[in-house]
């Protein structure tokens, strides 16, 4: 026959019924909580002065750094600001009588109204680099239509 | 150091942390071993408690002494505890039985009970209650709490827990008594 178990007749394990913890433990658990709950040593933040500056510092300083982005875009991947050379400098190698032609064609788009209005707004621009003899300004002139000649 | 003392010292910045020292070392004891017993594993048991502490000290300053503190200390400890517990079951999808096995397995493994027949009969049976069962008989038989004082802690009215530590006290009675006849296999039971 079985002999049923009573709770008070079991001797009670005291003060408990489970292995202790390991050696040094509740000398220790303080310290490791108090470690916990300490309040965290604020770590040096590069930019923290930046959040404690005055509101229109840090505009100025972004419109600043705004600005100096855009310059530095354009500097570095834009067109260039002014051009290396003067238009004219590419056409002092070219001979007259190919500049006329060019200029006299119907492919250009340059009639010979422009090119009456060019040397009244630009004074010696054609003498940097259109020095024609009268013989080959008379062949041009004589080439043109007669309609268009009283325009030059 | 009594308890209205160190909640004095508290207050004061100046003295916070010395205060909060002493009171980790006053109740350390307790806390851990109303852990352990629920957890049974030391290493949880060890970061519960610490939980436990953290959760003190972050609350203590709104602490109302209309309880007393160690009794508040004990409620934030059992919450810990539950929460504890069913989330590892939450979070392992895992059946009551099969976190009751684990713990009965962590229990087998405990050199203080495991050359103790009785005794490993005994724990097993505890560990077959409910959680909250299970925290009221401990807080009753190996704390000897009063009833009050659990009813603080586990805000539970008297009468329900002396009828839920009689009925526990009744199903460990029956569980050792007939253990040789059941399976090995422990687990919690309603």
């Amino acid at each position: 026959m079985k002999t049923p178990f009573r709770l008070e007749d079991h001797p009670r394990r005291w003060p408990q019924p489970l292995s202790s913890p390991p050696t040094g433990y509740f000398e220790q658990l303080p310290t490791r909580v108090m470690a916990r709950v300490a309040p965290a040593a604020p770590r040096p933040r590069p930019l923290a002065w930046l959040l404690r500056a005055p509101a229109a510092l840090r505009t100025g300083l972004a419109s600043t750094l705004l600005l100096g982005t855009f310059a530095a875009s354009l500097w570095l991947g834009g067109a260039p600001l002014a051009p290396p050379t003067a238009p004219t400098a590419s056409l002092d190698g070219v001979p007259p009588a190919q500049l006329v032609e060019y200029l006299t064609s119907g492919e250009t788009h340059v009639d010979l109204l422009d090119l009456a209005e060019l040397p009244a707004h630009h004074l010696g621009i054609t003498k940097q680099y259109l020095q024609p003899s009268a013989t080959e300004l008379r062949a041009a002139l004589d080439a043109q239509p007669a309609d268009e000649a009283g325009l030059l | 150091m009594e308890d209205h003392e160190i909640l004095a010292k508290f207050r004061e910045p100046a003295s916070r942390n010395l205060a909060f020292n002493q009171l980790v070392r006053k109740y350390q004891q307790r806390v851990y071993w109303h852990v352990r017993k629920m957890v049974i594993d030391h290493a949880d048991a060890d970061d519960l408690t610490q939980d436990v502490f953290v959760k003190v000290w972050k609350h203590l300053a709104n602490f109302r002494q209309d309880a007393q503190l160690f009794t508040w200390i004990y409620r934030i400890a059992t919450n810990e505890c539950l929460s504890f517990l069913q989330s590892k079951r939450r979070r392992f999808f895992l059946p009551l039985n099969d976190v009751g096995a684990e713990l009965a397995a962590k229990l087998a493994a405990d050199p203080a009970v495991a050359g103790d027949e009785i005794e490993l009969k005994l724990q097993r049976a505890i560990l077959r209650l409910p959680d909250k069962q299970r925290l009221v008989f401990n807080l009753r038989y190996y704390d000897e709490m009063p009833y009050e004082q659990m009813a603080e802690v586990t805000g539970t009215s008297v009468g329900a827990l002396k009828a839920s530590y009689h009925h526990a006290a009744r199903k460990i009675e029956d569980y050792v008594t007939n253990a040789d006849h059941e399976t090995p296999s422990t687990g919690e039971v309603d």
